[in-house]
C-alpha cells in the first residue's frame, strides 16, 4: 500500500511537472504582451522595455519557466499583474470556498445519487425504478445554468428565502454561511445526481446477479444485509471514479454557476485573470486546479483499494 | 395425468402396500412445474417433477445443461431468479410443503436447516469481505451467536473441512485462497448452522481432476458423518457414482430415469441415460475410437409436451414415440423409467457410430519426416518488470520452465495439466501470440517468433486456434458467416461470391447447414458454436490447430460429437493438433502423444498407450487416479489424493515436489529431476528410478492387456 501510494506520488509530480511546461507555453502563446499591459496604452517603447527587462521577459522562455517553476517550487506563485498582489493569498481564499462548494455538493450528490440507485437497481423496472431515472434525466437534460435561474428566481427574488448570490464567511455565523451555499449547492446537485444514480443503479444491478450475492441469500441473509454488506460495496467501484473527477470539475469548471450565484470560487478568479491578461495569475490558478484534479484521482484510487481487497492485495506486490 | 400409448409398466405397476417401512422422506418433490416467461413466451424448465430423498441420503440429478436440474434446486431454496416462477407442484421438506410458508420463514430456514454449495467457488465468495466473515454470517444471523462465539466456530468448521491453517484463512480474502480452498470455505459455511439438507449445485465442476477428487471424499465424508441428506446436482456420472445413492435423470424438464446409482449407471433403462453412459469419455489406449454421442440439442417445452421429448434425438424412436407423451413406469422396488419401450431395450445398448467399425483405422503418420512444430527449451516468465523506481522491480512469475517437445506432421499431441500449469501459455508461444522469454518455437523449420516479428501472415495462416468458450470466441454482433469470411479476406481472397461458397462448404464440413451462415452466435447451441468455431479455424486450410480446452465447456454428449469430428477433420485433412486439456480421458481419446505438464514443466511424455500404463510419474498416476469412473469399469483403486499446494516452479528442484506423495526428501526440492527416456520417446522426469516407478500397478489395469505401445 505504502509503495502504491509513493509510486502513485511519483506519477502524480512527473503530470504536473508536465502540466506546468504546457500551462507556460501556452500562456506566453495567448495574444497580449505583460510589460506593454503594465505600462499602459500610452507608454513610450523604452518604458516598456525597461519594464521587460526588470520582469526578465527579455530572457529565452527556459530562463523564464525555470524562474516560474522555481518560484513555485518555493512555494511562491508570483504577483497578480492586475490587482498588484502576491497571487497565493488570494488563490488560496478562493480555492478554499471552491473547496467548500464542492465538499458539501459531492456529499450531497454521494449520498442521495448512491441511495437512489440502489433504490432503483433494488426496484428494478418497477415505478420507483422509473420515477428515479426519469427524475435524473430531467436534471442532467436541462443546462445548469437554467435551474440556477429558476432557483434563483423562486426562491431568491420570489420567495426571498435565500441570498441569491454572494459568500459569507464561516465567521459572519454558521447560518448566513450555509444561505449562501444552498442554492449553489442544489444547482451543482442537480446537474451530477443523475450520472450517480445511473451508474450506481446499473453497476448494482450486475453485482445483485452475482453468484456472491446469490450465494449470500442461499445462507439466508436478510434482503438489507444481502443489498447493504454484500452488493453495495463492490458495486461502488466506478461510482468512486466518477466521484473524483465531479470533485476536480466542481473545482475549476463551474465558472457559468459560481458567476450566476456571483460565488467568489476558482473558477470566477480564472475567468477574471484570462479577461484581464493577468498572465502570472492564469498560470497560477490553472496549475492549481491541475493539482487538485490529480489529487481527487489518487484519492478515489487509494479508496478503490480501501473498498475492493484484491486491489489492495496488487498493491502489496507492487 | 400423461398415458403412454401401450401402458406397460416396467415390472409391475405400484400396488397400494408399501414392500417394508421406509423413514419418511426428508425431501419430498412432488408435481413440481416451473415456468420461465417473457414477453416473448414461457417456457418449461421443469414439467411435473417429482422425487424423494430419504434422511442420510444423497440423490444425484444429472441431466445434459438446460434440462432443468439447476432451475428445481434454486426452486428448492425459493431463489428462482430472471422470471421463474413454480407453477404448480408441492415441495416437502420434512413433511411441510415450502412453498406455502411465507418467504421470511423459507429464508430462515435457508442456510440454516437446508445450506447450498455452487458450482463456482471463485465467485461464491464475496472479494470485499474476509471468508471468516462470511462463514460466520449464519451462525451470527440464525443460531444467534456472538460474533466472538461464531468466530471460535468457523475455526472449527474450517479444521473439520481439511483446511490445516484455520487462522490464516479466516482472516484472508477470497482471492487469496486457491479454488479447492474456496470451496472448502463455502462447505464450511454450508454446514455451520448443521442442516440436515444440502444443496450442491455442481460443487466440483470448476475444480482441477485431482481437486475435485479431494471435494467429493470431503463431501462423501461429511454427508455420512453428519447424516446429511443431499441433492447433488451434477452432468458428470463419474463424481454421481461417486457420492450417489440414488439418482434422478433429467430431460427435458422432465424426470426419464430414477433408480439406485448402481443399476442405473450399469444398465441404464430410458435411451437417454444410455446415451450419456455411453457418451462419458473413458480412459482408453485406442486412438481412433470414435465416442457414441447423442445428436441434436436439449428439448425446450412450453407446454405440457405432445410426445416423448426425447424422441427426436433416440435412435430407437418408433412412430408412437413421435405422436404420444410418455408416462412414468414405476416397478415394484420405485424404479421408475419413462419409455414404453424400456422392458424391450433393456439389454440393448447405446448404438455406436455408424462408421465406427468399419472404417479402417488410418495408419499412425509416419514418423521420420521433419517434425512440424518444434519446441525448444522453451521459458516464458510473466510479469516481470524493469522499473526506475526500485520498488517496483519484479522478477515475474514462471509459466513455463524449460519445455521441449515436437509435434509431428499429422500427429496429435495431448496438453494435460491443471490449471495454472502453463499449458495455455504452451500454446500460445506456438501460435506466436506470445514472445518467448527464452528458447525457440521451430514451425516448419523457421523461428516463429522472428517470422511474425517480420510481419509473415503466412504462418497465421497455417496455425490456428480453438478456444473453450464457444461464445466468447465470436463476436455477437456478427453472423457466422461474416466471422467465418474475415480471415479468408485476411487470407487475400478477393471474390466474395467465392468466399461465399468456401464458407458454406466449410459449415458442411463441420456438420452444420450451410444456411447457419445467416445466424447470429447467440441462436446456435454450445456445441453448434464451437462446430463454427472450427469452421473457422479452418477457414484459411491450416496444418496446425491448437484446442485449448476446445471440448471442456460442452457436454458430454456434446463432447463426445465435437471429439469425432476433430479426429475426423485429422484423418481427412491431415490436421496437427496440439490438444490442450486438464481431462486426461479426452486425451486419451485424440491424442497420439501425450505431454503431461506440472507448473510448467513436462513431468511425463510419451506415446499416449505408454503414458497411461506404468511406469508413471507421479503426478500423472495421481491424475489418472482421480478420473472418476463407472461402476461397470472395474473395481475402483484407492485414489491417490494431492495435498492442495501450489506448485513452485522456476525453482531449483522438481516443481511436484510439494504436493508429491512419493517424495524422496530433499534433493526433490533441491536439485532437477533426472529424465528417464526409453526407445519409443517414453520420457518420465523424476528422482525415483524407473524400475521403482514400474513396480506400482496400474491405475487402469483393464488398460495393461492391451498390447504394449
Amino acid at each position: 500500500m505504502l509503495a502504491y501510494t509513493l509510486t502513485r506520488l511519483v506519477y502524480l509530480a512527473l503530470v504536473l511537472a508536465v502540466m506546468s511546461v504546457l500551462i507556460f507555453l501556452v500562456t506566453q502563446a495567448m495574444p497580449g504582451d505583460v510589460a506593454s499591459m503594465i505600462a499602459g496604452q500610452f507608454a513610450s517603447k523604452e518604458v516598456v522595455d525597461a519594464i521587460a527587462v526588470k520582469l526578465g521577459l527579455d530572457q529565452p522562455l527556459v530562463v523564464q519557466y525555470g524562474q516560474w517553476a522555481a518560484g513555485i517550487l518555493r512555494g511562491d506563485l508570483g504577483r497578480s499583474l492586475v490587482l498588484e498582489q502576491p497571487i497565493a493569498p488570494i488563490l488560496m481564499e478562493a480555492l478554499a470556498r471552491s473547496l467548500v462548494l464542492a465538499v458539501v455538493a459531492l456529499a450531497v450528490v454521494a449520498v442521495v445519487g448512491i441511495g437512489l440507485g440502489v433504490l432503483a437497481a433494488v426496484q428494478r423496472g418497477k415505478l420507483t425504478d422509473q420515477l428515479v431515472s426519469g427524475i435524473s434525466y430531467l436534471g442532467i437534460a436541462v443546462p445548469d445554468f437554467f435551474w440556477a435561474i429558476v432557483l434563483v428566481l423562486i426562491f431568491g427574488s420570489y420567495m426571498k428565502l435565500l441570498p441569491t448570490g454572494g459568500y459569507a464567511p464561516i465567521a459572519d455565523g454558521f447560518l448566513p454561511w450555509a444561505s449562501h451555499l444552498v442554492l449553489p449547492v442544489i444547482t451543482l446537485v442537480l446537474m451530477l445526481l443523475a450520472r450517480i444514480a445511473r451508474l450506481t443503479r446499473s453497476s448494482m444491478i450486475d453485482v445483485l446477479q452475482t453468484n456472491y450475492v446469490k450465494f449470500a441469500r442461499a445462507k439466508g441473509m436478510p434482503e438489507s444485509v444481502v443489498i447493504l454488506r454484500h452488493a453495495l460495496k463492490n458495486a461502488l467501484l466506478p461510482t468512486i471514479t466518477v466521484l473524483a473527477i465531479d470533485f476536480g470539475l466542481i473545482l475549476g469548471g463551474v465558472v457559468v454557476i459560481e458567476t450566476i450565484f456571483s460565488y467568489p470560487g476558482m473558477g470566477r478568479l480564472l475567468l477574471f485573470a484570462i479577461q484581464r491578461h493577468d498572465l502570472p495569475l492564469i498560470q497560477a490558478t490553472i496549475l492549481v486546479v491541475s493539482a487538485a484534479y490529480c489529487l481527487a484521482n489518487l484519492t478515489a484510487d487509494l479508496l478503490y483499494a480501501y473498498v475492493n481487497p484484491k486491489i489492495r492485495h496488487g498493491m502489496k506486490a507492487a | 395425468m400423461m398415458t403412454a400409448p401401450q401402458a406397460r409398466p416396467a415390472v409391475a405397476p405400484v400396488t397400494v402396500t408399501a414392500p417394508a417401512p421406509e423413514p419418511a422422506p426428508l425431501l419430498d418433490v412432488r408435481g413440481l412445474t416451473i415456468s420461465y416467461g417473457n414477453a416473448r413466451g414461457t417456457l418449461r424448465a421443469a414439467s411435473d417433477v417429482g422425487f424423494a430423498i430419504r434422511p442420510g441420503e444423497v440423490m444425484g440429478l444429472v441431466g445434459e445443461s438446460g434440462s432443468g436440474k439447476s432451475t428445481i434446486a434454486m426452486a428448492i431454496l425459493d431463489l428462482l431468479g430472471g422470471g421463474g416462477r413454480v407453477d404448480s407442484g408441492e415441495i416437502l421438506f420434512d413433511g411441510v410443503d415450502l412453498r406455502r410458508l411465507p418467504a421470511a420463514e423459507r429464508r430462515a430456514l435457508r442456510g440454516d436447516r437446508i445450506a447450498a454449495v455452487f458450482q463456482d467457488p471463485f465467485t461464491s465468495l464475496n472479494p470485499a469481505l474476509t471468508v471468516g466473515r462470511q462463514i460466520a454470517e449464519p451462525l451470527i444471523q440464525h443460531k444467534s451467536l456472538s460474533p466472538r462465539q461464531a468466530a471460535a466456530r468457523v475455526l472449527d468448521l474450517l479444521a473439520e473441512v481439511g483446511i490445516r491453517d484455520p487462522r490464516r484463512v479466516t482472516a484472508a480474502y477470497p482471492h487469496e485462497l486457491s479454488g479447492g480452498m474456496q470451496q472448502r470455505a463455502l462447505i464450511a459455511t454450508a454446514l455451520g448452522c448443521e442442516p440436515k439438507l444440502l444443496i450442491l449445485d455442481e460443487p466440483t465442476t470448476a475444480l482441477d481432476v485431482t481437486v475435485e477428487a479431494r471435494i467429493i471424499d470431503l463431501l462423501a465424508k461429511l454427508c455420512d458423518s453428519h447424516g446429511l441428506s443431499a441433492l447433488f446436482v451434477s452432468h458428470n456420472l463419474g463424481i454421481v457414482n461417486r457420492i450417489c445413492q440414488t439418482v434422478t435423470v433429467l430431460y427435458g424438464g422432465l424426470v426419464v430415469e430414477t433408480g439406485p446409482t448402481g443399476r442405473v449407471l450399469s444398465r441404464p433403462a430410458h435411451p437417454y441415460s444410455k446415451g450419456l453412459v455411453a457418451a462419458l469419455p473413458r480412459i482408453t489406449a485406442g486412438r481412433r475410437h470414435r465416442l457414441p454421442s447423442i445428436p441434436g440439442t436439449v428439448a425446450k417445452l412450453s407446454g405440457p409436451p405432445a410426445a416423448c421429448v426425447f424422441a427426436p434425438r433416440c435412435p430407437f424412436a418408433e412412430e408412437t414415440c413421435r405422436s404420444q407423451p410418455q408416462a412414468m413406469l414405476t416397478d415394484a422396488a420405485g424404479d421408475g423409467v419413462r419409455c414404453w419401450k424400456a422392458d424391450a431395450l433393456a439389454g440393448t445398448p447405446w448404438p455406436d457410430e455408424e462408421s465406427a467399425a468399419r472404417k479402417p483405422a488410418p495408419q499412425a503418420p509416419a514418423q521420420p519426416t521433419a517434425p512440424l512444430v518444434e519446441v525448444d527449451h522453451l521459458r516464458k516468465v510473466y510479469g516481470a518488470n524493469r522499473s526506475i523506481l526500485p520498488w517496483l522491480r519484479r522478477a515475474g512469475t514462471v509459466a513455463v520452465e524449460d519445455v521441449s517437445f515436437t509435434v509431428g506432421r499429422g500427429e496429435v499431441v495431448g496438453v494435460v495439466g491443471e490449471s495454472g500449469s502453463g499449458k495455455s501459455t504452451i500454446g500460445r508461444a506456438l501460435l506466436a501470440l506470445t514472445e518467448p522469454s527464452a528458447g525457440t518455437v521451430l514451425f516448419d523449420g523457421t523461428d516463429l517468433t522472428r517470422q511474425v516479428k517480420q510481419g509473415d501472415q503466412d504462418l497465421r495462416r497455417r496455425a490456428q486456434l480453438v478456444f473453450q468458450n464457444s461464445a466468447a470466441s465470436l463476436n455477437p454482433r456478427k453472423t457466422v458467416g461474416d466471422a467465418m469470411d474475415r480471415p479468408l479476406v485476411l487470407a487475400g481472397r478477393a471474390d466474395a461470391e467465392e468466399r461465399r461458397k468456401t464458407v458454406a462448404g466449410l459449415l458442411t464440413r463441420v456438420g452444420l447447414p450451410s444456411a447457419y451462415a445467416d445466424r447470429y452466435p447467440h441462436e446456435l447451441s454450445g456445441g453448434e458454436r464451437q462446430r463454427v468455431n472450427i469452421a473457422r479455424a479452418l477457414a484459411t486450410d491450416p496444418d496446425f490447430v491448437v484446442c485449448d480446452e476446445a471440448v471442456s465447456a460442452l457436454d458430454v454428449s456434446v463432447q463426445a460429437n465435437i471429439l469425432n469430428l476433430l479426429a475426423e477433420l485429422r484423418d481427412e485433412m491431415g490436421l496437427s493438433y496440439l490438444f490442450i486439456t486438464h481431462d486426461i480421458a479426452v486425451v486419451s481419446h485424440i491424442a497420439d502423444r501425450v505431454l503431461v505438464v506440472y507448473g510448467g514443466t513436462i513431468c511425463e511424455e510419451g506415446p499416449t498407450g505408454r503414458v497411461l500404463r506404468p511406469p508413471y510419474h507421479p503426478y500423472t498416476e495421481a491424475l489418472l487416479s482421480a478420473v472418476p469412473r463407472l461402476a461397470e469399469d472395474g473395481q475402483e483403486a484407492p485414489r491417490i489424493l494431492l495435498e492442495d499446494a501450489a506448485p513452485t516452479p522456476g525453482g531449483q528442484g522438481c516443481a511436484f515436489a510439494a504436493r508429491c506423495p512419493r517424495k524422496l526428501g530433499a534433493i526433490c526440492d533441491e536439485q532437477a529431476p533426472p529424465v528417464h527416456r526409453a526407445d519409443d520417446g517414453h520420457r518420465i522426469a523424476c528422482h525415483i528410478p524407473l524400475a521403482t516407478l514400474a513396480e506400482r500397478a496400474a491405475v487402469f489395469p483393464e488398460l495393461v492387456g492391451d498390447a504394449a505401445h
